[in-house]
């Protein structure tokens, strides 16, 4: 047999130097009364038993059953260090019993309140009640922010005296991001509703009542919000009468929705207003809701009837034109050769065409004299101002007022370039109009020209004398003068105001 | 002097406290040697809190005979200390921690503000 080396009964020595002094260290501390359990050897394993009376299986089932509980339970001493954490505490916080035990709660959470006052007045609570109940922030030291709900009440010893806390945490970050989606979701909704240019009712199908209407309903039919609210919607002049009101919600029932075009509605200011209703049955959380929502359609429905005017107008007017246009051809054709006769005709179309112009950008509902003379003599408008004078007040012609007027003013322009004041360097052409002042006003316009050469009257009629006379005539349903003077030529234009002007 | 204070705080201290779960001296042992690890081991040390109520084999692995008990596995040797840590001095001594300045004021770990 071998006996052991030194270095072998060096080490054997040591350790039982070691366990020789925890067995005295735990001689000490019994003695000095700072154990509070021991543990015994059984058949059965170690079992733990407490110096309080308390065995440690009830110890263990408290601790299992804290264990069990799905809210985080937290017990603080008095200088804020933790002494219990449960198993839901470990899980929310992300660290286990055994590193949180003993460390400062602040290492494990950071604290932030939800509104000012809050942190002063959990203080006073727990001062006052020893207990407090609130919703604040836990930041987990990895960034992570909780929403909790606690209820801290203060544990206290034996005398009374205040030990430390007892915080049971409920985690709702999940609960609060869901109530925060409905919340934005309710206001954007909120806001649609209340902001929209539609009329939106809901009604409860039961009573047929409305139960909730927004601004541009009252805005629509003159009702306050309160005095909709409660009646059907044949009291509010959206339907003829009750039966109706019935027969909608009927049918509302078997398709779920039901279309009015062109209702007519009478507002409390006794306003006719044409309206469009879409009604829709819904299910609201298990119960079914009627929403209307009706557009005011009287706008829409007033320009569809002016396209349709014009329409027929435009279609009145080409007709007209074209047999101007017929009629011009067929008088240009009377005199001159072929070429002459596509140049002439030509610029009487480009005439006809500037008038046309002026109408169209007028939407047919008149021209400005002013505009009329500026268009027909686009081609001297170099000479507007100088040797071509206007000078008339703001006077609106009607549209075949226009045409004929048009149509004279380009075939005086076109004689005075060729044979009057603007074929010379000196000529000068002055156009007035006015309204005379009479029982019947009559619109008066001239055209006068001087210091032209001298002109005669043609020998033949033409078709320029034609449209500067007849047919401007006709036109406005008056008289034309034409006067080859010694101090030049002259056209004048008089007509019951009525026939030129609108 | 200087540099062996340096290599002794600077060794990784493992603890290891077993405690019955909230037993008036285990609470106040838990406290005890957190203050002495945040005040004199910061950041050098791995403290381990084990309830023997509910690991009654760890207990007898490491032939606890009382609670609250404190281990220093490591560095070696081995040292144990039994009761409720309220004597620093002997703790600091025996972690060998006696002449190590403070590391830290626990003023900055000042809790919630209900408190």
């Amino acid at each position: 047999m071998n006996s052991p080396s030194k270095s072998a009964l060096i080490a054997e020595l040591g350790e039982l130097r070691t366990r020789l002094e925890g067995a005295e260290e735990t001689l000490r501390a019994i003695r000095g009364g700072e154990v509070d359990a021991f543990v015994i050897e059984s058949a059965a394993g170690p079992q733990v038993y407490t110096l309080q009376g308390q065995d440690a299986e009830a110890s263990r089932i408290r601790g299992e059953m804290l264990a069990q509980v799905s809210d985080a339970v937290i017990a603080v001493d008095d200088e804020m260090r933790i002494f219990y954490l449960n198993a839901a505490a470990e899980r929310l916080y992300g660290l286990a019993a055994s590193h949180g035990l003993g460390q400062s709660v602040s290492k494990i959470y950071e604290l932030r309140w939800l509104h000012p006052g809050d942190e002063a007045a959990a203080q006073t609570a727990l001062c006052e009640r020893g207990e407090w109940r609130g919703e604040n922030v836990h930041v987990r030291p990895d960034g992570r922010e909780l929403n909790v709900e606690s209820g801290i009440t203060v544990l206290r010893d034996i005398a009374g005296q205040p030990t430390g806390l007892l915080a049971v945490i409920r985690d709702v970050t999940e609960r609060k991001a869901r109530e925060d989606k409905v919340l934005v979701s309710e206001t954007r909704y909120r806001r649609l509703f209340e902001a929209a240019h539609d009329g939106v009712l809901i009604v409860d199908p039961d009573t047929r009542k409305i139960v909730e209407a927004n601004p541009f309903m009252t805005q629509l039919l003159g009702y306050p919000h309160d005095q909709l609210v409660g009646k059907e919607l044949y009291q509010i002049g959206l339907l003829k009468d009750e039966a109706a009101s019935q027969k909608m919600v009927r049918k509302l029932k078997r398709t779920s929705q039901v279309r009015y075009e062109d209702l007519p509605l009478e507002n409390q200011r006794g306003q006719h207003q044409e309206v469009e209703v879409v009604a829709n049955l819904y299910d609201e959380s298990g119960h079914p809701v009627i929403q209307c929502n009706i557009r005011d359609i009287t706008e829409r429905k007033r320009t569809e009837e002016h396209v349709r005017m014009l329409m027929a107008e435009v279609n009145h007017r080409a007709k007209n034109l074209l047999a101007v246009v017929q009629a011009v051809a067929v008088q240009t054709a009377k005199h001159g050769d072929a070429a002459t006769f596509v140049s002439r005709l030509s610029e009487r179309i480009v005439g006809l065409a500037a008038g046309q112009d002026l109408l169209v950008s007028n939407q047919w509902q008149g021209v400005e004299v002013s505009d009329l003379v500026t268009a027909q003599l686009a081609h001297f408008k170099d000479l507007i101002g100088t040797r071509v004078l206007l000078a008339g007040p703001a006077a609106r012609l009607t549209p075949d007022a226009a045409q004929g007027i048009g149509m004279a003013l380009h075939e005086l322009a076109t004689n005075a370039a060729k044979y009057g004041a603007l074929s010379n360097s000196e000529g000068r052409v002055r156009i007035t109009w006015h309204v005379t002042a009479e029982t019947k006003p009559r619109f008066l316009m001239s055209w006068l020209e001087d210091n032209g050469p001298k002109v005669v009257a043609p020998a033949r009629v033409g078709f320029g004398q034609i449209v500067i006379g007849r047919m401007a005539e006709a036109a406005v349903q008056g008289v034309a003068e034409i006067k080859y003077g010694d101090t030049g030529f002259s056209w004048n234009l008089s007509a019951p105001l009525k026939n030129a002007l609108t | 002097m200087e540099a062996a204070i340096a290599a002794r705080v600077s060794t990784v201290c493992v603890l290891r406290l077993y405690v019955t779960g909230s037993s008036p001296r285990s609470v106040r042992a838990i406290s005890n040697i957190r203050k002495i690890c945040d005040e004199y081991l910061q950041g050098c040390h791995e403290l381990e809190v084990v309830d023997i109520t509910q690991h009654p084999m760890l207990a007898k692995s490491e032939q606890i005979l009382a609670a609250p008990t404190l281990i220093k596995m490591l560095p070696l040797p081995s040292r144990r200390f039994v009761g409720d840590m309220s004597q620093p001095e002997r703790i600091l001594l025996g972690l060998g921690l006696r002449d190590v300045p403070k590391r830290t004021s626990l003023a900055g770990n000042a809790g919630p503000p209900y408190r």
